[in-house]
């Protein structure tokens, strides 16, 4: 029996174990690729082969349909045997004559996988979508320069001439009249030369002969007039990129961009990589590319999920109603990954996607015309919210009775898991993943007190039932810190009696006698809520309420107390008058601030009290503090 | 870990004994390490923070089967941080095949550490499909995963199952977050370790805090 071996050097051919001929590789990658492309031609072995007469087995798949293909009795060698080459294969170079010894043929094997690797490096590196994504990624980094540069050239000049910054809108025409000079060198050329209607020159010059600016001197204003050098340049330069762009997708993409437009559709595919990657995403993905926080979240804590993410840049999307932008994106991602495929597997340009896409949006356009009930409940926009819908979703068990509310409460903690609550919450939240590596040691102290608390919120804020636990009722003294801020500086004590008086509900307020009667009614008010939905500022009733009677209480309890109050005033946030105690808190801070107003979300069903404190959470902070004064 | 071992070394630096190993290719540098010289001999401070290999070893790693001469099959080696100190390590007699599938940072691992170190054959492929490396020969004394796939694992033994030798060693860094985000950490190494336990006799499972989040280094035995 004959058998066809390939090596990445050349193809040996054997008898019984015996060397009969072997056809060394001119260039060995480029061979090696060719034959397992199968592209190869391989004449001399074919007809080596062919004279024989005999079958053959070969040790690899592309080289047995190559044999195949001219018509010779080819077979794939047993396991064993091809076990038996893969363990032996220096050795089988060295006998086939690729190499002089077993060093010799290391090295040789080593030289091929660097040839090979690089030119796969290579390959990639020349397709031409990998260029379309730099081009759009750089045309977003000069639109953040030059934003940059301009309003630094409109101060600096400003200084100079301050009422032409409202009088021009266009960066460009600014940047040109401050290459022109000082005030006085203006003349009615240069506004022409920039472009502005007589009427407007007339008026520039006018006020420019009034201006209150200062006097500019020759190297200051050099300098200012290269910065608008620069971003005449970067104006010119994204002309440019932009016009790049759109002509390399019609070229490389012609679908997508006809379904998702040029820049849109070079944004999504800078974002999955490569024209090729695309091509491979399920639509729900090209969905909600761009929205992956929000995913996420939406994963771990079951808020509601994105409904688009870049596909928000797209016309169709952003000009739709609010409630319709769901339908339409999904819409248009489904075509987009139809499209993608075509690009990559296809050809030219089907025309019938378009069209199908845009009988879908008509369509959907006609059947929703009009808000569905459920959205009109919804707060203004997807990203405010903030994962407060499970908890919408939630309250909505909480209200039909104690037995769902305890399940609920029961299930998500389950879900979460007690020590990966740390981890999720704090991603979820608007602080970087970097920031909780660095927390570390702390998570452990006050850290898991406060993903208690968060959990707890998701539970609905009376889940009574799981202060029995541990866990549950630390989670309410993390709770309840967030919300009454100066009382949790009392430390631990006070929130275990604090737990042991929300088991009972809010009937044993005489529980709470020592941290006065504020408590009972801040938790009073607070389940109100939850039956009610009533909103935000009944609540702040009760918060304030609290805020005055623990400043009452510090004076009883010394420093500490005072402390909490004051920072809340200064913050807002309840977590301050921690991080004055526990140090290393401070980071976390903006984290509990964001987790407050996510809170404040929670209860606030009635859309309109939850803007108000979300919208101006500077509001919020006067209102606060003139209660306070109060 | 004794002083005194082959493998790695640890050295005075900046007033801290820091991990590092005997540099193969005197001067040259991967990741801008640094390069400590005692006694004649090159050294390079080998980064925790950088590679996970050294993490363990910071936490507590109980079996190194890196040696002299040792041959290992690398999945993932990215730019090559980590390569490159098993490639101190096993020494020029020694062999690393290196797959990696990215060519973005196999352009790095080529140019910084595979064209330099004699030891190191560099393998653009997926390691989805272990059967279609090229270069690749013989069995290996180690297989070393750092994948960021939800299905590392699977991907792993299928890759021990061709080219691990019996009884050799198996690394495995278990990336929790690119498993599934939903689940805990421990509950998805859990898990995974119990994927591995059919082939595998599970020797040391090290958390990686404080140099990485959310992973965990495994080291199995193979059995079959």
């Amino acid at each position: 029996m004959y058998s066809v071996i390939l090596t990445e050097l050349g193809i040996s051919v054997f008898k019984d174990e015996k060397l009969e001929k072997v056809f060394p590789f001119k260039d060995s990658v480029r061979d090696y690729i060719s034959v397992k492309k199968k592209e190869s031609r391989l004449i001399d072995l074919v007809d080596y082969l062919r004279s024989l007469q005999r079958g053959v087995t070969t040790s690899d798949e592309s080289l047995l349909i190559l044999l195949k293909k001219n018509s010779i009795d080819a077979q794939i060698m047993e396991e064993s045997q091809l076990e038996k080459i893969q363990a032996t294969k220096p050795q089988i170079i060295v006998d086939s004559g690729f190499a002089q010894n077993l060093a010799d043929a290391l090295t040789k094997l080593r030289e091929f996988a660097m040839g090979l690797s690089s030119s796969k490096v290579t390959e990639v590196s020349e397709s031409p979508d990998l260029h379309i994504i730099q081009a759009i990624n750089s045309l977003d980094e000069i639109d953040k320069i030059s934003n940059a540069l301009s309003s630094r050239l409109r101060e600096w000049y400003g200084l100079h001439f301050p009422e032409l910054d409202n009088i021009i809108d266009s960066i460009n025409g600014y940047a040109q009249i401050v290459l022109a000079g000082k005030r006085e060198s203006l003349t009615k050329k240069v506004y022409e030369d920039a472009g502005f209607p007589d009427s407007k020159a007339e008026m520039i010059s006018l006020i420019a002969s009034k201006s209150r600016g200062g006097d500019i001197s020759d190297v200051n204003l050099a300098i200012v007039q290269s910065i608008a050098k620069q971003i005449l340049d970067f104006h010119d330069l994204r002309k440019k990129l932009e016009d790049h762009v759109e002509s390399e997708m019609q070229t490389i993409a012609p679908n997508i961009t006809v379904i998702l437009g040029a820049a849109v559709g070079a944004r999504i595919l800078g974002r999955a990589g490569s024209l090729k990657k695309l091509a491979s995403m399920p639509a729900s993905t090209i969905q909600i590319i761009g929205a992956e926080k929000a995913l996420f979240r939406s994963l771990k804590t079951g808020a509601q999920p994105p409904k688009h993410g870049l596909l928000f840049q797209h016309a169709m999307v952003h000009a739709a109603p609010r409630w319709q932008r769901g339908k339409i994106a999904r819409a248009i991602a489904a075509k987009a990954a139809i499209a993608a495929r075509v690009d990559v597997y296809g050809e030219g340009i089907n025309k019938t996607l378009l069209e199908k896409l845009n009988i879908r949006v008509d369509e959907i356009g006609k059947k929703y015309e009009n808000p569905t009930e459920k959205e009109t409940s919804r707060p203004e926009s997807f990203r405010r919210d903030e994962g407060g819908d499970s908890r919408r979703r939630e309250g909505g068990f909480r209200r039909e009775g104690g037995d769902s509310r305890r399940r609920e409460g029961g299930d998500s903690r389950r879900r979460e898991g007690s020590d990966s609550r740390g981890d999720s919450r704090r991603r979820e939240g608007s602080d970087s993943r970097g920031d909780s590596r660095r927390e570390g040691g702390f998570r452990r102290e006050g850290g898991f007190r406060r993903e208690g608390g968060d959990s707890r919120r998701r539970e609905g804020s009376d889940s009574r039932g799981d202060s029995r636990r541990e866990g549950g009722f630390r989670s309410e003294g993390g709770d309840s810190r967030r919300r009454e801020g100066g009382f949790r500086s009392e430390g631990g004590d006070s929130r275990r009696r604090e737990g042991g008086f929300r088991r009972d509900g809010g009937d044993s307020r005489g529980d709470s006698r020592r941290e006065g009667g504020f408590r009972s009614e801040g938790s009073d008010s607070r389940r109100r809520e939850g039956s009610d939905s009533r909103g935000d500022s009944r609540r702040e009733g009760g918060f304030r309420r609290e805020g005055s009677d623990s400043r009452g209480d510090s004076r009883r309890e010394g420093g500490f107390r005072s402390e909490g109050s004051d920072s809340r005033r200064r913050e807002g946030s309840d977590s301050r008058g921690d991080s004055r105690r526990e140090g290393g808190f401070r980071r976390e801070g903006s984290d509990s601030r964001g987790d407050s107003r996510r809170e404040g979300s929670d209860t606030k069903r009635a859309g309109k009290n939850y803007r108000e404190r979300t919208d101006s959470k500077l509001n919020k902070n006067k209102k606060r503090k003139k209660v306070e004064r109060r | 870990m004794k002083e005194d071992n082959l493998e790695f070394f640890w050295i005075d630096s900046e007033g801290e004994k820091k991990l590092a190993t005997r540099n193969l290719v005197v001067g040259n540098q991967v990741y801008k390490e640094k390069l400590i010289t005692k006694r004649g001999t090159e050294y390079r401070l080998w980064d925790p923070f950088r590679s996970k290999l050294a993490a363990a070893i910071m936490n507590g790693l109980e079996i190194f089967p890196f040696k002299n001469k040792s041959t290992v099959l690398y999945l993932g080696v990215s730019t090559g941080t980590t390569v490159s100190h098993i490639s101190d390590i096993v020494g020029p007699d020694g062999m690393i095949f290196g797959v990696e599938h990215a060519s973005r940072v196999a352009r790095d691992f080529l140019d910084r550490v595979a064209s330099h170190r004699k030891n190191i054959i560099p393998i653009l492929q997926d390691a989805r499909r272990p059967k279609e490396y090229f270069s690749v020969f013989g069995k290996v004394d180690v297989v070393y995963v750092d994948i960021a796939q939800p299905d590392q694992t699977t991907i792993a033994i299928e890759n021990c199952k061709m080219y691990l030798k019996k009884e050799g060693y198996f690394f495995l860094v278990i990336k929790t977050r690119s498993i599934d985000v939903t689940k805990s950490p421990k509950r998805i190494i859990e898990e995974e370790i119990e994927k591995m336990e059919v082939y595998f006799e599970i020797l040391q499972v090290i958390d990686l805090l404080p140099y990485d989040k959310d992973h965990a280094m495994v080291i199995a035995k193979f059995l079959n």
